[in-house]
């Protein structure tokens, strides 16, 4: 419930609606995009920044808080581990969102022995938060060049060919393989595929299930994985480094029991790492719509082992995070809210950006205004602006809020804000890792054995991520991964050793890095400070 | 931590003084409960963090969820992150009709008697009316009702009969895709691509440098 200050601030959103609803803004024109962007899109705020010192991305630029756990020693004590395997299996995969549940399934399904470890339980993941859609070129008017063309040019052309060709074009048998195992999308009248339109889309191709796309996928995932009896899974049992073989290779993981707070070895022919993103590392101090285990643990086991990372300077801000109620502090409130003409307004209730601009320039337009002095303060003493939700209902009817977001309706109904009569407090909230650990077409990454699919992995949205792609991208490279370390069954994993580890940390200490971190984090910790 | 304006609760059994404003997770957290296991999202979509709660003056016991439901004086509250349900072992692709087996596969659907007990839906579904059409074999309407649920299975911990409406709603909608019509559209693409209609195009632009690939999205327009 909106009080004090903010019910003032109100009264001006109020005032201005009927003005604003004949106002224009126009496109910001490239260079003065860019100037906006330079000035407050976090990711080029330089401080923020600084290159690595060791390790395969020795000299590559990364957030403080990547650089921090990449330039530490793990408080794991790794002299005193015992490395005989406890289990043996022929695919491990480490995560259990969409992309590693996918990789599990279809390595199974290529007659591999699968073992499935996640840090809190299966289906706890980003994926279940996918709410708008997903990229699939099925629509007669679309084709896959057209998707090619749109994912290069939303990433600033800095993804790779073959990964947004591997992409595209496993997009339609991908979709084929989810109806199949259950999964039920939304359709038109005579049965199609129902396709919409987005922001930096080019043809009607987000595919989606009500405003819960994510969720109901994961949902017949997690159910198909427990009736294939060749798949174990192990839940709440985090992966906290990587095993190799004498000859560099990766083969298997030392997984800690948070129950029985002991660690234990699983060795495997061949390991998918599926483990997500690092939006819970708060880059910056941002708020983020990421899960509670998002806290980047691929980056750092892998980068051990000496995996090739590629883009970890890039992160997707989206700019209208829920800053206020604070129990919902980073929530995401969709694009589609803009897409149907909501309004960011600041503290005098008036607009500042054409609020269909792509999300980094409205994020960092959203920034501006805050540090500016033109937020809405809340009563702990953040700041944000507001979305124009009432506008919605007066321009789409009654009710289309509560029709088409449900979720969030709801979830604002149960601390009393009325989104169709109240507005949105927000603030940009760091949303995706557009980087991660490189991989090839397969989901291999440079070191043998080693396999990355989902957020973790790099090289496919390049400098910037459009709306859906991520969730095809989650099957697509957890299939590919899947199959093809599921090849592997047959390979000889050799002994378990920490070698890479040892060599790792003795480039530290020649570099008189003696820092020690949590890490991979696995947990962030929570300062409740409110009042 | 400052508790000047603090409320009182009874947290897993526990009264304590805690921060007003807080969440049942953040409270628990608060006071030195290391809870991972009713933890997930913290955006409320993913079930992991059912709460059982009693308001202050209130005669009913009521269900949410612990990162939604936020804290208020004389709240008693404790966690049920996670409730025994029966999952039945199918494999959806080796069944032809699979919507025929669901009286063999959920045969406890068929004692629910409509007492209504289980909709305490944190996600407001009416679970009473999905089971009832499932029983009816209207299968449209059950599976039209549970977009929104989120697996957290607080229906099946009030179920008398020890139905898990969240299992049987789930089979029925896995179900009814693979009976259904294939989508034309997609008929379509899979086709074409079979015939590597677009791989040539493909191969093309995806030899583009990067300025000739620019100038290339350019002339696109929008389809």
């Amino acid at each position: 419930m909106y009080s004090g200050a903010m019910s003032d601030a109100i009264e001006k959103v109020n005032a201005t609606r009927e003005r604003r609803k004949l106002e224009q803004i126009a496109l910001l024109p490239e260079e003065a995009a860019q100037k906006l962007l330079n000035s407050y899109h976090p990711d080029y705020r330089e401080s923020a920044f600084r290159n690595l010192r060791v390790g395969v991305n020795c000299g590559a630029r990364t957030t403080h808080e990547i650089a921090d756990l990449l330039e530490s020693f793990s408080d794991l004590d790794y002299t005193k581990i015992d490395l005989r395997p406890e289990y043996d299996t022929d695919v491990l995969v480490l995560g259990g969102g969409g992309a590693g549940a996918t990789a599990a399934l279809f390595a199974e399904s290529n007659g591999a022995r699968v073992m499935l470890a996640t840090k809190l339980r299966l289906g706890n993941s980003n994926t279940i938060m996918a709410m708008g859609g997903m990229q699939v070129s099925v629509d007669e008017r679309d084709s896959p060049v057209r998707h090619y063309c749109d994912t290069m040019a939303a990433g600033k052309f800095a993804g790779r060919e073959c990964l947004v060709k591997a992409l595209v074009n496993d997009g339609p048998q991908i979709v084929k393989w989810l109806l199949d195992i259950g999964v039920d999308f939304d359709r038109d009248a005579i049965g199609n595929l129902l396709t919409k339109k987005a922001g930096g889309i080019s043809a009607p191709r987000l595919i989606s299930i009500g405003d819960h796309t994510g969720l109901n996928i994961m949902k017949v995932l997690k159910d198909e994985i427990g009736m294939r009896d060749s798949i174990e899974v192990s839940e709440f049992t985090p992966a906290v480094e990587l095993t190799t073989n004498e000859a560099g290779e990766c083969n298997g993981a030392v997984l800690f029991d948070l129950g029985r707070k002991r660690h234990f070895v699983v060795r495997a022919k061949a390991v998918v790492l599926a483990t997500g993103g690092s939006g819970r590392l708060h880059m910056q101090g941002f708020p983020t719509s990421n899960n509670f285990g998002a806290t980047g643990d691929a980056l750092v086991i892998a980068y051990r082992a000496g995996a090739r990372l590629e883009g970890v300077d890039s992160f997707q801000y989206h700019p209208t995070g829920v800053m206020f109620p604070e129990h919902m502090v980073g929530v995401l409130v969709t694009e589609a809210i803009r897409s149907l003409g909501g309004h960011l307004l600041n503290a005098k209730g008036e607009r500042f950006v054409n609020e269909l601009e792509t999300r980094d320039i409205c994020a960092a337009a959203v920034i501006r205004e805050c540090e500016n002095g033109n937020g809405v303060m809340t009563r702990s003493g953040k700041g944000g602006v507001w979305l124009d939700t009432p506008l919605i209902e007066e321009i789409s009817g009654k009710g289309v809020l509560r029709k088409r977001f449900p979720s969030l309706y709801r979830h604002l109904m149960r601390v009393k804000i009325d989104i169709s009569k109240q507005p949105l407090l927000v603030f940009p909230t760091l949303h995706y890792q557009n980087g991660g650990i490189l991989i090839d077409k397969n989901g291999e990454t440079t070191v043998k054995n080693l396999f990355v699919a989902g957020e973790a992995a790099g090289g496919i949205h390049g400098r910037n991520r459009v709306m859906g792609n991520a969730l095809l991208d989650i099957f697509v490279f957890g299939k590919r991964s899947g199959l093809a370390a599921s090849e592997k069954r047959f390979n000889d994993p050799g002994k378990v050793t920490l070698t890479h580890v040892y060599s790792y940390y003795n480039m530290l200490k020649s570099l008189r890095i003696s820092s020690v971190a949590k890490s991979p984090t696995l947990f962030p910790e929570f300062i409740v400070n409110k009042l | 931590m400052n508790l000047a304006n603090s409320i009182t609760i009874e947290l897993e059994g526990r009264k304590i003084k805690v921060p007003e404003g807080l969440t049942v997770i953040e409270s628990l957290w608060d006071t030195g409960h290391d809870v991972k296991r009713g933890v997930g999202c913290l955006s409320g979509l993913c079930g992991a963090c059912t709460v059982v709660y009693l308001e202050k003056d209130s005669k009913k016991v009521r269900f949410g969820l612990g990162c939604q439901k936020v804290i208020e004086d004389g709240l008693i509250v404790i966690m049920l992150p996670y409730f025994p349900s029966r999952v039945a072992h199918y494999l959806l692709t080796s069944m032809d009709s699979p919507l025929q087996h669901l009286a063999e596969i959920y045969s406890e659907l068929y004692t629910c008697n409509d007492c209504k007990a289980c909709n305490v839906c944190p996600e407001w579904i009416d679970v009473a009316r999905v089971m009832k059409a499932a029983k009816d074999e209207d299968y449209e309407t059950a599976t039209n009702h549970i977009t929104d649920c989120i697996m957290c299975g607080l229906c099946a911990s009030r179920c008398p009969k020890g139905i898990a409406p969240q299992h049987v709603a789930l089979f029925i909608q896995r179900a009814l895709v693979v009976e259904r019509l294939f989508p034309p559209n997609l008929h379509q693409r899979l086709s074409e691509m079979e015939s590597l209609k677009f791989e040539q195009e493909l191969a093309r632009v995806a030899a583009m440098g990067t300025d000739e690939l620019e100038s290339y999205c350019h002339t696109l327009g929008e389809a």
